[in-house]
């Protein structure tokens, strides 16, 4: 750390070199930020120009759809994605087990990074600038661009879980888990009606939103009153979920669904 | 004055018609010499690419501004049509691909160049004194423009912008005490419908391009003011302490240089 008064020196001694050495900033740096933008303008239009030439309406192309189907509230295929710049945010929710520490994930951990960040300036207080004599700027760079980069790699690749593979594991699930008769048309629906986007199941699916496991939801002996009910508005029984509602389903469905939930008590 | 001036040569009649305008404009703002000032202030002369980064988030920024005025012409903030004015710009309106994919795809350049630039940022060192508040900005536009990107992904209406939305304002509302208070605040209401569109889209291309063009404003007033910073392992780098250190070799080398001084470049 510096005194004030030898950053003040030195910044009076910049002035210094900036007037006596330094060159004025049209041409020369002038220049340089006119061809960077025009590469910046042609990356665009390129894009623009790949996403629409390759992509067509709702049939994806390399840059993906052009749009998805209308916005329907009713409907639960649906996958939770966010823009890509935002994986590593939603991944960092899976790393935290619901729902005891998520708050971490979606608060605590985005907050500590941000006041981490404002604080830069005011924590190293040296006037060194050079990298070979900042060992801890350094590693502290290359933790952050390593795990911005695995979370953002892990939330691009995590598996979209589709309705009709999901249905193919209910036998097994029916089998590992011993799963009564009744419990059947629930086990078909929730393979189906997008719980797995989220959640996952003996394996399979999981999505974005880092929501729990629901091998053993049955074990935690919540009833299939509280399960209806949850289906229904989750934030009523579980404060602050970010779980859509499922109300929608109707009263026999979401019956099977929690006789399914409840009879599933996570088998080895 | 200028027009008080007795005519010369026709050549430098011209020129005076020429100027006048900006002799004009001068005398009443003072901007052509603010213009001049811009352009001719003294950078370190060893400034290289990297420090084009600003300038490129800069550009990719209005871009997005221009084509979001362009989508604003057409787009309509209301769930029973927003979608299918977005296909119809798409589809219909002539380039209206163009403008959409450039306002969609610029979106992803603009943040990466915001990440890129405050790497550049945070290895010169440049965020030292007396930078430090122009760091803060920084961090302020980086959290504001990926707010532009959360609220400006619902507005297409389509299954992929709403259920991310959904889950969006869910988590927000896992925030302690003003966490669901602002999820209630942004869908305006108990569900996502048509005033959550409106207020995305009010929040979108109203409340966040206002304030993260304040914020640019200052953020180059202050680069302008304190000046960009060398790169750190320059040979000539202005106000570097560790080059102060070789000083005794320096009288020597500026014995030779001394005969241009400032007069010769300079302007
Ligand atoms: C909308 C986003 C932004 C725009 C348009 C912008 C623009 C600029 C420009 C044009 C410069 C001049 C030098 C250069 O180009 O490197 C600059 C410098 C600077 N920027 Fe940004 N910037 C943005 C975001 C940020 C962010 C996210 C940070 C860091 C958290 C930041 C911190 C700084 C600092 C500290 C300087 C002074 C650098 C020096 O003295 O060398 N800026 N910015």
């Amino acid at each position: 750390m510096s005194s004030i008064e030898e950053r003040r020196r030195l910044f009076a001694k910049y002035k210094e070199d900036v007037k006596t050495r330094g060159k004025p900033f049209f041409p020369n740096a002038m220049f340089h930020d006119t061809v960077m933008s025009l590469v910046v303008v042609s990356i665009i239009i390129g894009l623009a120009i790949i996403w629409h030439e390759t992509a067509n309406g709702t049939t994806a192309g390399l840059l993906g759809k052009e749009y998805d189907a209308k916005a329907d509230s009713g409907t639960f295929s649906f996958v939770p994605r966010p823009d890509w710049y935002f994986y590593f945010l939603f991944y960092l929710l899976r790393i935290f087990k619901w729902p005891d520490s998520v708050i971490l994930g979606t608060v605590g951990v985005p907050t500590i990074c941000l006041v981490l960040l404002l604080a830069v300036p005011f924590v190293d207080k040296r006037t060194e600038r050079r990298l070979s004599r900042r060992p801890v700027a350094i590693v502290a760079s290359i933790l952050v661009v390593i795990s911005m980069g695995v979370l953002t790699w892990k939330g691009a690749t995590a598996t979209e879980s589709l309705a009709s593979e999901n249905v193919k594991k209910v036998p097994t699930w029916i089998k590992r888990n011993k799963l009564p008769p009744a419990a059947v048309p629930g086990a078909n629906l929730f393979a189906q009606i997008g719980c797995l986007n989220c959640h996952s199941y003996l394996g399979t699916g999981g999505g974005y939103s880092g929501a729990p496991d629901l091998s053993a939801e049955g074990s935690k002996g919540k009833g299939i009153a509280f399960q209806i009910a949850h289906l229904k508005n989750p934030a009523s029984v579980n404060a602050g979920s970010p779980m859509p509602s499922f109300a929608t389903l109707g009263d026999q469905r979401l019956h099977q669904l929690a006789v399914f939930l409840e009879a599933s008590k996570g088998g080895k | 004055m200028a027009v008080a001036r007795p005519p010369r040569s026709r050549r430098k009649q011209m020129e005076a018609i020429a100027l006048y305008p900006l002799d004009w404009l001068e005398e009443r703002s003072g901007l052509v010499g603010a213009v001049k000032y811009f352009l001719f202030r003294k950078v370190p002369g060893d400034t290289n690419w990297f420090q084009t980064l600003g300038s490129a988030t800069l550009t990719a920024f209005l871009v997005q501004a221009i084509t979001g005025v362009i989508l604003a012409m057409y787009y309509t903030p209301d769930p029973n049509s927003a979608y299918e004015s977005i296909k119809h710009i798409t589809n219909d309106v002539t380039l209206g691909w163009l403008v959409r994919g450039m306002h969609r795809w610029g979106a992803s350049v603009f943040i990466i160049l915001m990440f890129f630039h405050m790497a550049r940022v945070f290895l010169f060192g440049a965020y030292k004194y007396p930078r430090e508040l122009n760091w803060i900005i920084g961090v302020l536009l980086l959290v504001l423009g990926m707010l532009e990107g959360f609220t400006g992904y619902l507005l297409p209406w389509d299954q992929t912008a709403y259920w991310a939305t959904v889950v969006g304002i869910n988590l927000n509302g896992t925030g302690p005490i003003i966490g669901p208070f602002l999820s209630s605040v942004l869908r305006g209401g108990s569900e996502i419908g048509p005033d959550t569109l409106a207020r995305f889209y009010s929040i979108h291309m109203l409340v966040l391009p206002a304030a993260i063009m304040g914020l640019i404003g200052l953020h180059l007033y202050l680069v302008i003011r304190l000046g960009v910073t060398s790169p750190p392992w320059s040979k000539k780098a202005a106000g570097a302490p560790w080059i102060e250190e070789d000083e005794p070799e320096q009288p020597a080398r500026k014995g030779l240089v001394e005969p241009t001084p400032r007069g010769g470049a300079a302007k």
